[in-house]
């Protein structure tokens, strides 16, 4: 599937998703006016490329400063289907980076970090 | 295949009624709690769909005010910026903290009072052209000003061609440092003053003004002055008036200074006593020093020693003795050495 790239605006997030590596990222902000026609297709292919999936490695990268409640839905919805295919036997890193002032997102991370039992969790300051 | 926020709720709820439907629950009591169990799922997805919903609207709202405020912040900032220049920075910076109090009160407080104008101003202007006079008055403000902000000075106001200002409100460093302060800012404002007369005669302006200045070390009266709807921060008091007063006894490019001025400052200044002065509002006679030369940095300057403890006081200015001076103050010390040997 070819790399999706989509540049961040100032209610979306900077999506990249290269299907070829497994890697993926998504950072910035997220609050879109329709979740749905900026996640919808999105989502629709990794899931579709993910449940091909066969004892791979994936990495995927969280960089966020804010995000909205249905925003935060399909966060866990990407986790749900991140630790389905983790249980399914292809390994799973996650990174879940933010500021290092930013408690919100820190907090947020060890939330969501806590669904995940197959798949790697990392949280990591931007600062290194 | 359409995206779904809650796909895996609603799959949940449809493999549920499928199972019902199908009768994959035998037992008949199970199948009465397992569709309860259903409905009560839907309800808390319903509900919680409609919280998303709302918190989406809430943050949107909220993200609104945000932008909202953030636009009014920075007209205020810009507001206050245009504003801090009518006041001076120690006032504005005590009314943006929030430290004050904007009612009609005063204190009795002892300032060091600075008080200066130029000589002649009237005459000197009179066939100044408009925009000559605004130039002229314009930079020498701005020039004085930067250096009365450097010392810490409050600059209480400008009234024409003379400037008000004080030392030990609001903030003080003891009446003995204000003083200083003020006599240190006083003097660089004349040495100033004999620069921007070079460079105003270079202009083309042939009567270049001349500053005299008045400092005075007193109690006086610091405070809202004025009405309920619009005040002064300001200063007044008898010793306010004797400020301005010795002001217009001082020398053109001279600085004249009361006892109480003096007797802080005694230690770095070189005065010269002039005659006393009657002020009204003030009953004692008032002493005026004009300042000759400062000796503030001892250590740097070579030609001055200067010594000064109960009961033995030492000043010697190399420069202003002469060779036969010079004989005879070593003649003094030299007899005063064998007296305090012996």
């Amino acid at each position: 599937m070819e790399t999706i790239i989509i540049k961040a605006t100032e209610r979306s997030p900077e999506v990249n998703f290269d299907f070829d590596a497994n890697t993926f990222a998504i950072k910035g902000e997220s609050y879109p006016e329709d979740v749905t026609e900026f996640y919808g297709d999105l989502l629709l292919k990794l899931e579709l490329h993910l449940s091909n999936l066969n004892g791979e490695t994936v990495n995927f990268t969280f960089e966020l400063i804010y995000f909205n409640s249905s925003s935060a839905k399909v966060l866990m919805s990407l986790f749900d289907m991140l630790e389905e295919i983790a249980e399914e036997g292809n390994t799973v890193n996650v990174v879940w980076l933010y500021e290092s002032d930013d408690d919100n997102m820190e907090e947020l991370g060890e939330e969501f970090g806590e669904d995940l039992e197959a798949a790697n969790f990392k949280m990591k300051t931007t600062e290194g | 295949m359409s995206f779904d926020l809650f796909k895996k709720e609603n799959s949940i709820i449809e493999n549920g009624y499928t199972l019902l439907e199908a009768g994959g629950i035998v037992d008949e009591e199970s199948a009465k709690e397992f569709k309860k169990l259903l409905s009560a799922y839907k309800k808390l997805f319903k509900s919680t769909r409609r919280l998303v919903k709302m918190s989406d609207r809430n943050e949107e709202k909220l993200n609104a005010l945000a932008g909202t405020l953030d636009e009014k912040n920075k007209m205020l900032e810009g507001l206050s910026s245009k504003l801090a220049k009518y006041l001076s920075p120690q006032i504005y910076q005590s009314i943006f903290s929030g430290a004050h109090d904007t009612s009609l009160t005063t204190q009795r407080k002892k300032l060091t009072v600075y008080f200066s104008d130029i000589k002649d101003f009237t005459q000197t202007t009179e066939d100044m052209q408009p925009e000559d006079l605004t130039y002229l008055l314009n930079s020498y403000f701005t020039e004085m000003s930067g250096i009365a902000l450097k010392y810490g000075a409050t600059i209480d106001k400008f009234i024409g061609d003379a400037m008000l200002m004080f030392f030990g409100d609001p903030e003080t460093k003891g009446v003995k440092e204000d003083a200083r302060a003020c006599l240190h800012m006083a003097i660089e404002m004349q040495q100033r003053m004999s620069d921007l007369k070079k460079i105003w005669h270079r202009k083309g302006f042939e009567h270049p003004f001349e500053m005299r200045i008045g400092i005075n070390t007193g109690y006086c009266n610091v405070g809202n002055f004025g009405s309920e709807d619009r005040m002064d921060y300001t200063i007044i008091g008898g010793e306010v008036n004797l400020a301005a007063r010795l002001e217009a006894s001082a020398d053109p490019g001279g600085i004249l200074m009361s006892y109480e001025t003096y007797s802080q400052v005694k230690d770095i200044v070189e005065t010269e006593a002039r005659k006393p002065i009657h002020v009204k509002g003030i009953r004692r006679e008032v002493k005026p020093y004009a300042v000759t030369n400062i000796y503030d940095d001892m250590e740097n300057n070579q030609h001055v020693i200067r010594h000064d403890r109960v009961g033995f006081n030492l000043f010697l200015n190399l420069d202003k003795l002469t060779a036969e001076d010079r004989k005879k103050a070593q003649k003094t010390l030299t007899d005063a050495m064998e007296r305090l040997k012996s």
